[in-house]
Formats: structure tokens, C-alpha cells, sequence
């Protein structure tokens, strides 16, 4: 049996529509940081040793309760048709320089890829994925991408210090980081960015 | 060229994710390090392929011929017998493409690793929450924050409350040539010039400076006036040629 806090945390992280923080969840129930974090334990103890087909997710910095994926195959038929494709190798190395290189310029993106990646931008911004997060203040002052909260959702990370192999991205990237200024410099140099 | 070069173009170009990807696949095939491969063998084993691709005619696209380009470049580099000093001033171009490489095949196993991730998420399923129930229906929007869509909606919203009686607009009509020939028939002398500005009237509308201008256009068909025009748009200055207008002549 749970007791009324786990309750109440319990109904918000059912019927919310996006994560909830510890901090909104102190807010809407009006106990501490500590609490809220053992609470959620409960439930997730309780979900267990009940057997229960849903679980408590930790993604993009906050708490929700979803379906077990082992039940996606049941699940998926309610939605059948109305769900996303997989996204495409394109997008999802499109995806991962900028989610590992924040703020990057598509010309960025392209220098690492080697490939015109046009197509696979406007699908990321299209699916919410990656949003616009300014212009870089050099020539041509090319827009700037950056990954939502959505993009953490959609591959189950709570934060983006979750991305595998964080480490030795940031140490690659930073050996390239000469290479890949000059490389999108000659990119940016051929076409300008427009607003896609 | 190896054993399988035979049959490399059997692997379709569309199945790469570009040069590099490319690159990375002969290199993995032939078993070999990315960081201590002889570049000379994997460029050979490239441009073996690329030029199959366009023996067999199919699309390829500028960016796998760029690298073959370079990549020729690097080989023909190779058989030169380069003086040490000269060597160090630039970078080895060599090793910037091998750096490349190794960050690219990292970032293609970090996506790799990412559709892992995708298949187990997407089999996941939240609640609908009550997104559709309670919907707000009053949001304090900051000015310069509403959509079009918002916009359009309140003004249809306003429309339906207070729609006017249907009401009937009569146009009035353009002034006919023939009120407009006989005006300038007034106006205009064989002595002196006059500006269309002033014949038309200070604040005329748009219906009747329309209504002269196709008048003029009339009598210089008919060769009764001219017309002088010092630059585009500019006013138009008039003159009579003829002294008797006969309209229906």
C-alpha cells in the first residue's frame, strides 16, 4: 500500500504531459526534495512487487509513468498508423553531432558528416527534435541547433550528460574542433543557411 | 585491387551515408585500423569502386567524387619524393582525413547506439494526460506572441457575435471617354502645354486618374494630342495637335 504522498505523486506522474521535475512535484505537493525522491522509490517498488505493466520513468530531468516497453507489441496496435517512422541513419548522425556539439551550425554538422545534410535538418526540426537556438555571430551569421526536451524523450535520457560515451565525444571533438571550423567555413563559404 | 573488387559495386552506393561512410566500410572490410591503415591501398580500393559506380552509369553524388579527387591527390602526393622540410609547413592531409574518420565512425556508432535507444522508447506509452479536456481557453498572451492562426480565430470568433445585415456597396461608375475627352477638349489649348496632374485635379481618386489616362491614350492614337514624359513617372505634360475633336469621327 502506498501512503498518501506516493499517491499523490503517483496520480501526477499518470496524468502529466511531459516529465515532472522534483521541483514542480515539491511544489504541487508541498514537501521536500528528499521526500519527493523516496516517495518515488515507493512507487516504483510498489509497481514492481505488484507486477504492474507500467513503470516510472526517469527522462529529461523529470519523472513520468509509461507502459513497460517488453509491452510495446501490445500496446502499438492502438496506434497503429498513427505512429512515427524510425528515424533515418541520416537523421540520427545528423542528430548526434548536434546533440554532442550544441550549439552547432548545419555547415558543422555537414563538415563532420561529409555529406549535405538539408533533408535530415528539416526532418529533426519537423519532429521537434531540434529547435533553432539563434544565429553564430560570424559571416553569414548561420543558424545555430540545438536539441529540445523532446529529442531526451524520445531516446529515454534524463539528461544530455546521458548520451553514450560523453567523455570521449567531448575529447574527439575537441582534437577535430580545428579541422571542423575550417571544413564548414569552406562549407558556409558555398551556400548560404536559410530558414527552413 | 583485391579479390572482391570484382563485385565491389554490387554494394550499392545508396546504401551509404557518403564518402566517408564509404571509406569506413572498405576499411572495416579489408580488416584494417582505422588509425594505421596505408592510405594509399584504401584510396586505390575507393577509386576502384567510384569508377565502377560510373562505369555502370549510376547517380553519384559530388561529394563521393570530391574525396576521390583528394584521394587522388594523396596518392599521386605519395610518389613524390618530397624534401622533409618542405613537408612540415603544411599539415599531412593525410592525417586530417584519418582524423576525420575516426570522428566520423565515432559519431556513426553514437548513432548506432542511439536507434537502440529509439527501439526500446518508441516502445514505450504514456498516459494521453488531459491535454484535450482542459485545454485553456483564456491565455494571457504577451503582445507579439500570437500566432496568425490565434489571430484569424479570434477575428472569426468576433465576426460571428456581431455580423453586420448584409448590405449592398454601390460603385460608382468610372467616368466615360467621352466626359473625359471633352474635359481636356476644354482644358487643353494649341498655345500652351498643360500637366496631367492638373487636368485630372489635385486629390482625383484612383478611378478617375485612371479614366484620363486611358482618355489621353485615346487621343494619341488618334493623333489629336501629345504627350511628353521628362522621367518615369514623371507628371505628363500635354499638348493639343488638332483643333477640332470629332468623338464619334
Amino acid at each position: 500500500m502506498l501512503d498518501q504522498l506516493a499517491r499523490q505523486i503517483e496520480a501526477l506522474l499518470v496524468a502529466t504531459e511531459e516529465p515532472v521535475t522534483v521541483g514542480r512535484i515539491c511544489e504541487l505537493t508541498g514537501c521536500g526534495t528528499e521526500s519527493a525522491e523516496q516517495a518515488v522509490l515507493r512507487i516504483e517498488a510498489e509497481l514492481a512487487s505488484g507486477g504492474h505493466s507500467i513503470v516510472v520513468a526517469r527522462l529529461a530531468g523529470g519523472y513520468r509513468i509509461v507502459t513497460d516497453p517488453e509491452l510495446g507489441f501490445i500496446v502499438g496496435q492502438l496506434f497503429e498508423g498513427k505512429r512515427h517512422s524510425r528515424l533515418s541513419r541520416a537523421s540520427l548522425e545528423t542528430l548526434a553531432v548536434i546533440a554532442y556539439r550544441q550549439p552547432a551550425t548545419r555547415a558543422q554538422v555537414e563538415a563532420v558528416r561529409g555529406v549535405n545534410s538539408d533533408s535530415a535538418m528539416r526532418t529533426l526540426l519537423e519532429r521537434d527534435l531540434v529547435k533553432i537556438e539563434g544565429r553564430q555571430e560570424t559571416p553569414g551569421r548561420p543558424l545555430l541547433y540545438g536539441t529540445t526536451s523532446r529529442f531526451l524523450e524520445y531516446f529515454g535520457l534524463n539528461k544530455l550528460e546521458h548520451l553514450p560515451r560523453t567523455n570521449e565525444m567531448e575529447n574527439l571533438l575537441k582534437l577535430s574542433a580545428e579541422d571542423i571550423e575550417r571544413l564548414a567555413s569552406e562549407l558556409s563559404g558555398e551556400e548560404s543557411d536559410q530558414i527552413i | 585491387m583485391s579479390a572482391d573488387g570484382q563485385t565491389a559495386c554490387r554494394i550499392d552506393i545508396q546504401d551509404f551515408e557518403g564518402p566517408l561512410d564509404l571509406l569506413l566500410f572498405l576499411i572495416r572490410r579489408d580488416e584494417l585500423d582505422v588509425t594505421t591503415i596505408h592510405v594509399a591501398e584504401v584510396a586505390g580500393q575507393y577509386l576502384d569502386y567510384i569508377r565502377e559506380a560510373e562505369d555502370l552509369n549510376l547517380d553519384i553524388a559530388g561529394e563521393y567524387l570530391v574525396m576521390a579527387a583528394t584521394l587522388t591527390r594523396m596518392k599521386s602526393r605519395l610518389l613524390l619524393p618530397v624534401e622533409r622540410a618542405l613537408m612540415d609547413d603544411t599539415e599531412d592531409p593525410m592525417e586530417t582525413l584519418m582524423r576525420h574518420l575516426v570522428l566520423y565512425k565515432a559519431f556513426k556508432e553514437v548513432a548506432s547506439e542511439l536507434r537502440e535507444n529509439e527501439s526500446i522508447w518508441r516502445d514505450v506509452y504514456t498516459p494521453p494526460g488531459e491535454r484535450d479536456r482542459y485545454e485553456e481557453d483564456v491565455t494571457v498572451t504577451d503582445p507579439g506572441q500570437t500566432s496568425l492562426l490565434e489571430l484569424l480565430l479570434a477575428l472569426e470568433n468576433m465576426a460571428e457575435k456581431n455580423a453586420p445585415a448584409p448590405r449592398h456597396r454601390i460603385h460608382k461608375p468610372l467616368l466615360s471617354l467621352t466626359e473625359c475627352v471633352s474635359v481636356l477638349d476644354r482644358l487643353l489649348s494649341l498655345e500652351s502645354a498643360k500637366d496631367f496632374s492638373d487636368a485630372v485635379g489635385k486629390d482625383a481618386d484612383q478611378a478617375v486618374v485612371v479614366s484620363f489616362f486611358v482618355a489621353i491614350l485615346e487621343l494619341v492614337k488618334r493623333g489629336w494630342i501629345t504627350t511628353e514624359q521628362s522621367y518615369p513617372f514623371a507628371d505628363i505634360v500635354m499638348k493639343r495637335k488638332t483643333e477640332r475633336w470629332e468623338m464619334n469621327a
